[in-house]
């Protein structure tokens, strides 16, 4: 434990780079500056070198905690680590439920659960005079991790939600563990105007076999593929809107699946994710 | 700007599935055909036909939706060994024909078993089509996820011309509830191998409204009737059958006492609903004797002296108990079959043996076929 706490105080020592607007990126808040969407976590610059972050309106049914620490350069990319921490069982159980939001089937209580992730991330500026319209270049961030799902008691197979973004999060708690890989590029077209393509691999190893053994039944669901694009349009430095899409296919117990989100279902249509967020910087 | 458009408009054509499947008034059934196909040449002689709504093969599982239970996902090992003794009762009844009603191809609650293509793999029939009743993505209530269940007509021999015909949607709930309801269907195909000499053979299949308290069934019995004329007219053959959810004239129609719950209160004027939806058949006018017109016009496999006895009862709720530990095998009858052409006399059996199997009974009979 005193080798591991010892760890955490060298490393914090290592400053990384800062930026602002790059949530998935290797760089880090800059100290003291927050940042907040409608759906993205409530995150903090707390020093140069760790971030926090939350999801404040999950956070009372379904705890969660992330931490992104600076790493030392790698290989000419900026490099970080993320840590998260989530805690799922109360919001499953409240979903768990008889009749109108019963995602779960009310015979199933979910156990204590514990999902853990570590990442490693890897930014860096590329193509830095592409063309005379570039501004920056293309800014690259490579992740990939692992995660982890502690259960306390007995999971029943059969309480999966099968839908396309939940099944693959939610599937490292039935297989115990998984490996997420991604790839963001971002590039400002303009002062104001930036676009972001990123693309996700979930990977669920061993769970197809699982699912041939009898005893655990139906799972499968190996992987999930999510593909986002957004335009970000950058009002200031305390206030942007981004819309775009965001793709998802994978394998499910069902078979194969592929959905364009935000999907509205009664009106059978696609829309656009339309994000507000919002930053300021404590004095 | 040409290649984001190119991949937003695949992904828009790729990814775009409806949530919740709608159907057109007449659409395409599905077809399937068995992995192994056991000898399916018609050599002349009689047609036997059965209908049997299967309820997705959880036998007597305390279902929520249709029962006093509160369960609504049973165990694959379950689901396997129901299904296995299903195929084991259809190949036992040697039909050639069989009509199922509540048949899951891909629904959480049922482990996405296609059980279609699992009766045609283990029984003796070898053709089949199917026409989902409810079909969605996710169903966002009572954990029951992912479904599609529907109507399906198995055969010996081959199936041909298979059209969904949609009925009405009910019109006592609210938008949202219809949206994710069911959406009830007549399933008809025709079988060359039986044509007889210029008169083209059909099987029809349906499974009526069975808690509707506004005049739905009413709507599904007329088109029913209906879309039998049309074959008749045509001077062509069927047999047909289904889960009606109508009892017989003459029945009782009041089952809200046998089929009500622990805490729930029916026939008072504290009662949240005077009557319990689905055990009571006076819901409009004429309802008690809504199967008039095809006893009336058609030949049915248990006749009108008969379809009141016990002996031909079909149906009581999985959860239905005579005293604390005798369940209630059967108490209404609610599944027919029907035909043009004629049934070999005392053909028309109600098989009661397999009440443990679903919560309906199957019904068979032989068509005579050739004058036979």
């Amino acid at each position: 434990m005193k080798k591991i706490i010892f760890y955490f105080i060298i490393a914090s020592l290592v400053f990384g780079e800062t930026k602002k607007w790059d949530a998935h990126s290797a760089y880090l808040l800059p100290q003291k500056r927050w940042e907040m969407g409608l759906f993205q976590p409530f995150r903090y610059g707390y020093s140069e070198s760790i971030e926090y972050s939350v999801h404040p309106l999950w956070f009372f049914v379904m705890p969660n905690l992330s931490i992104k620490k600076s790493q030392s350069d790698f290989a000419g990319f900026t490099s970080a680590s993320q840590y998260k921490m989530v805690y799922p069982t109360p919001f499953l159980n409240m979903i768990a439920k008889e009749g109108t939001m019963g995602i779960i089937a009310p015979e199933f209580r979910m156990p204590p659960m514990l999902g853990l992730s570590a990442s490693w991330l890897m930014s860096k500026t590329i193509f830095p005079f592409v063309s005379p319209y570039s501004l920056i270049g293309l800014d690259l961030t490579l992740n990939v991790g692992l995660d982890l799902g502690v259960t306390f008691g007995d999971l029943d197979t059969r309480s999966t939600i099968d839908i396309p973004l939940v099944y693959h999060r939610l599937g490292v708690y039935y297989n115990k563990w998984g490996i997420h890989t991604g790839l963001d590029v971002q590039k400002n077209i303009s002062e104001k105007i930036g676009v972001l393509v990123d693309f996700d691999l979930r990977l669920l190893p061993g769970l197809a076999e699982v699912q041939i053994d009898p005893d655990a039944s139906k799972l499968m669901g190996e992987y999930s593929l999510e593909h986002k694009f957004l335009l970000i349009w950058n009002k200031s430095e305390n206030f942007r809107v981004l819309t775009g899409y965001k793709f998802v296919m994978g394998e499910y117990p069902y078979g194969s699946d592929m959905r364009l989100l935000p999907y509205i279902p009664m009106a059978e249509t696609w829309v656009p994710i339309i994000e507000f967020q919002w930053a300021r910087k404590k004095r | 700007m040409k290649i984001i458009i190119s991949t937003l408009g695949v992904l828009l054509i790729l990814g775009c599935d409806p949530f919740v499947t709608e159907f057109e008034d007449s659409s395409d059934a599905v077809m399937y055909g068995a992995n192994s196909k056991s000898d399916a040449a018609y050599d002349s002689g009689d047609v036997k036909v059965v209908t049997w709504n299967i309820r997705f093969g959880i036998a007597q599982f305390p279902f929520f939706g249709d029962s006093c239970g509160d369960d609504v996902i049973l165990d694959d090992d379950t689901i396997e060994q129901n299904m296995a003794a299903i195929a084991d009762s259809l190949n036992a009844m040697d039909a050639d024909i069989v009509l199922l009603q509540e048949v899951d191809v891909s629904s959480k609650r049922t482990g996405y078993m296609d059980q279609v293509q699992y009766l045609l793999d283990n029984t003796n029939l070898n053709y089949g089509c199917y026409a989902s009743m409810w079909k969605a993505d996710f169903i966002p209530s009572d954990g029951i996820g992912r479904i599609d269940a529907g109507n399906a007509i198995l055969s010996k021999y081959k199936l041909t011309d298979a059209e969904r015909i949609q009925l009405r949607l009910r019109t006592d709930q609210d938008g949202l509830t219809q949206y994710f309801y069911l959406r009830r269907n007549i399933v008809k195909a025709k079988i060359p191998a039986l044509t007889q000499g210029a008169q083209d053979f059909y099987a029809v299949d349906i499974h009526a409204t069975a808690f509707a308290t506004d005049d739905t069934k009413q709507q599904h019995i007329d088109k029913y009737v209906e879309t039998l004329a049309e074959i008749h007219d045509g001077g062509d053959l069927f047999v047909t059958g289904g889960d009606l959810n109508s009892v017989p004239p003459g029945s009782s129609t009041d089952f809200c006492e046998s089929d009500m719950c622990a805490g729930e209160d029916f026939h008072t004027d504290e009662a949240e609903e005077y009557h319990k939806e689905g055990s009571y058949f006076e819901n409009f006018d004429g309802e008690p004797d809504i199967l008039l017109p095809l006893y009336d016009t058609y030949d049915a496999a248990i006749d009108s002296a008969s379809y009141n006895l016990p002996e031909h009862f079909t149906h009581a709720p999985s959860t239905s108990l005579i005293d604390d530990t005798t369940a209630t095998m059967y108490d209404r009858k609610l599944d027919y079959l029907f035909t043009n052409g004629t049934w070999d006399s005392s053909s028309g059996r109600t098989h009661q043996a397999a009440w443990e199997l679903s919560d309906h009974l199957p019904v068979s009979a032989v068509l005579n076929l050739g004058g036979e």
